[in-house]
């Protein structure tokens, strides 16, 4: 028996086909555009981690440069190629397992080197130069971008690493199981670190900061530059606006006081500033280097402690044995005086004195510096300074450097510095617990304070000289200079 | 007499159709067809779109990249609609090659002679953005992008870049919201102290 309508089915064969073929064809070209789509986002974010890596790279850097910073033993530079020198030429190869996007591993490699171009001319201090590579492996198909543009901005490497160039150790790329190479992207970063002075504000505290209430004035100025100061002193009509105040803690007791500069806590408040010039902010965090006791090898053992009248000579020569002392303590009163001699003609010179037990200055007793000295003191005990106080015969702060040595933990020692109506020193004890007490409304404090906690007693003006910024020990790393290298 | 062309009468199933018949084929055939048209029209519309979206997507991701490099560099910023310069440290040589910082006695450092610098200009010009480094050959970030709009938010140490273009989902033309939900954010930290303002590093 002849079947009809078979030509009916036929075409309903071929219309089944033809929908299909043209949904196929749609099928196919979204998956093409989702999968471009995809494998752009995948790039992205990885090329956006690889730079999150090498960021992290400086950061550990600048980790190893602070460690280099505290007392020995510092544990400084552990576990990277080569200690430190004269000259830095570390590089480490870092494998921070499953940190990476989908878990994959992270490769930070960071190199520090120290130029001899980066050295500032006028203090000696050394700044770094940090590279780092961070790299990430392509977790996605190793495809270049549909765009060239995006290929051009995000250099994949597909099959050779590009960083090859002797800044940093070539290293080729992994393979996997069939030999292959393992796709990554890499980005480079210089970055140029210089170093932060101890004296970097008016005052840092560990913990609180109590100006009371003496409606004080903080402000500053600049021994180095005539245009900031005149004669290289305080000159109120060149006031700047650069008196920093920070603590690590969370209160700044300001008293009313008036702020010509940025006020600084860590999450913490400010209470009575009646008037800051610059900001305020609450992100402060900045833990101060312990300060170590001296280590020299050689000392002038001609004076060995001072309890009457006593002249202590300084070297012209900087860290020379002549110019360097131990003293078992200074305790003056009555009108015992300790004289830091300098050449006669007030031409430069320096003493550094390293004071194992305590520093009583009272009645009339008084230590003075005479014109042309530099005198640094390293104290282990505690400081306390009435009477007549000390004359700073140069008036320049960066001329009378007081370092407080860390105390243990358990013991809580102090700073009491004060006798005249005008105070011009440094001081960086961030272990002690620090009160400079002026004469009421006529205290003027030329310097800089870094305590514990500090409190400021009959203090009238607070002014920061900038020069201290580049002088003293060092406290910090800061960068100065960041690019990526995107050749 | 019997005509050669009398066949008598004809079978049922041999017969044709009646004009109504074909009337109503004829429609259901053209209303199938146009909604088959309508149907593809539409589809190719909306792929063609969707795919437009994606790639004007892709291009403002590639274009605000692009921008961050050198806002991360940059030592100085100055923005407009559609046309952005940023000045970023003479990092490279004549030849390309690195070069090592100068001290500059007040705490910072520069690279190749004080105060020199590298130009990196964004412009949109007749439907294509570009990327172009002091004199050297304007380089095409993104192609027929006449519609793109990018702009800056500069707050000093912080600058916000913003990109936007017109959709292409309604034949009508995009409007305004649908505009403004195509726009590509990206906040970027500058690493570097500022010439052209008062900032601080980091």
């Amino acid at each position: 028996m002849r079947r009809q309508h078979s030509t009916e089915v036929g075409s309903v064969l071929v219309w089944t086909v033809v929908v299909i073929a043209i949904l196929s064809l749609i099928a196919t070209e979204t998956l093409r555009l989702v999968t471009a789509k995809y494998l752009n986002a995948l790039q992205t974010s990885t090329w956006q981690e690889a730079l999150l890596a090498a960021e992290s790279g400086i950061d550990l850097a600048i980790v190893e440069l602070r460690k280099s910073l505290y007392p020995q033993p510092n544990q400084a530079w552990q576990g990277w190629d080569n200690p430190p020198g004269n000259e830095i030429t570390s590089y480490e190869l870092t494998t921070v397992p499953n940190a990476g996007l989908n878990g994959t591993p992270m490769t930070i490699e960071a190199s520090v080197d120290a130029p001899s171009q980066l050295i500032d001319p006028t203090n000696s201090w050394q700044y770094y130069r940090i590279r780092t590579v961070g790299t990430i492996p392509i977790t996605g198909p190793a495809r270049a971008s549909d765009n060239p543009q995006d290929t051009k901005l995000r250099r994949l490497s597909l099959r050779f690493e590009r960083f090859t160039n002797g800044l940093l150790v070539a290293h080729p790329l992994a393979t996997d199981a069939n030999g292959n190479p393992i796709a990554q992207i890499s980005r480079r970063i210089e970055a140029i670190v210089r170093p932060v002075s101890s004296f970097d504000q008016a005052i840092m505290s560990v913990g609180v900061v109590d100006l009371t209430n003496q409606n004080i004035v903080v402000d500053s100025y600049d021994s180095s530059d005539p245009t900031k100061s005149t004669n290289g002193l305080y000159d109120p009509t060149k006031r700047q606006e650069n008196g920093d105040i920070a603590t690590d803690g969370q209160l700044i007791e300001a008293g009313n006081a008036r702020i010509f500069g940025d006020v600084a806590t860590n999450a913490g408040t400010v209470s009575g500033a009646a008037n800051i010039t610059g900001v305020e902010r609450t992100d402060f965090y900045q833990e101060p280097i312990p300060i170590g006791a001296p280590s020299w090898s050689a000392t002038n053992s001609s004076v060995t402690s001072v309890t009457g009248t006593t002249t202590i000579t300084a070297d012209a020569t900087q860290h020379s044995a002549a110019s360097r002392y131990v003293l078992t303590g200074i305790s003056l009163s009555g009108s015992k005086t300790l004289t830091i001699a300098g050449n006669p003609n007030g031409t430069q010179t320096y003493v550094e004195i390293y004071v194992t037990g305590d520093i009583s200055v009272s009645g009339t007793g008084q230590i003075v510096i005479q014109p042309g000295v530099t005198a640094t003191i390293y104290f282990a005990g505690n400081v306390d300074i009435t009477g007549n106080g000390v004359l700073n015969s140069n008036n320049q702060p960066g001329d009378f450097m007081l370092y407080g040595i860390q105390p243990p933990t358990t013991s809580s020692e102090h700073v009491s510095f004060g006798g005249n109506s005008q105070i011009t020193a440094s001081i960086y004890a961030p272990g002690h617990d620090v009160t400079v007490n002026g004469s009421g409304t006529n205290g003027h404090v030329y310097g800089s304070i870094v305590g514990k906690t500090v409190t400021m007693t009959g203090v009238s003006n607070l002014h920061y000289d900038e020069r201290l910024g580049s002088t003293g020990v060092i406290n910090n790393y800061k960068i100065v200079s960041w690019f990526e290298d995107n050749r | 007499m019997v005509s050669v062309f009398d066949h008598g009468p004809l079978p049922k199933a041999q017969g044709g159709f009646a004009i109504s018949e074909l009337i109503v084929s004829v429609s259901i055939f053209c209303s199938i067809s146009l909604g088959l048209l309508m149907g593809f029209t539409s589809l190719e519309r909306n792929y063609a779109a969707t795919s437009d979206f994606s790639i004007n997507h892709a291009d403002e991701m590639r274009i605000s990249d692009y921008m961050a490099l050198d806002l991360r560099r940059a030592i100085s910023v100055q923005a407009a609609t559609n046309d952005v310069t940023i000045n970023i440290p003479a990092y490279y040589d004549q030849t390309g090659a690195p070069q090592t910082p100068t001290l500059d006695g007040q705490g910072g450092v520069f690279y190749g002679a004080r105060g020199s610098s590298v130009r990196v200009h964004y412009y949109l010009m007749a439907g294509t953005i570009y990327r172009q480094q002091d004199n050297a050959p304007a380089q095409a970030l993104a192609v027929n992008v006449q519609d793109f709009i990018f702009d800056m938010t500069d707050a000093g140490k912080v600058v916000t870049t913003r990109i936007t273009f017109n959709p292409t989902f309604n034949s009508g033309g995009a409007s305004a919201a649908a505009t403004t939900a195509t726009a590509f954010y990206n906040t970027t930290l500058l690493r570097n102290s500022r010439t052209d303002i008062q900032s601080s590093v980091y």
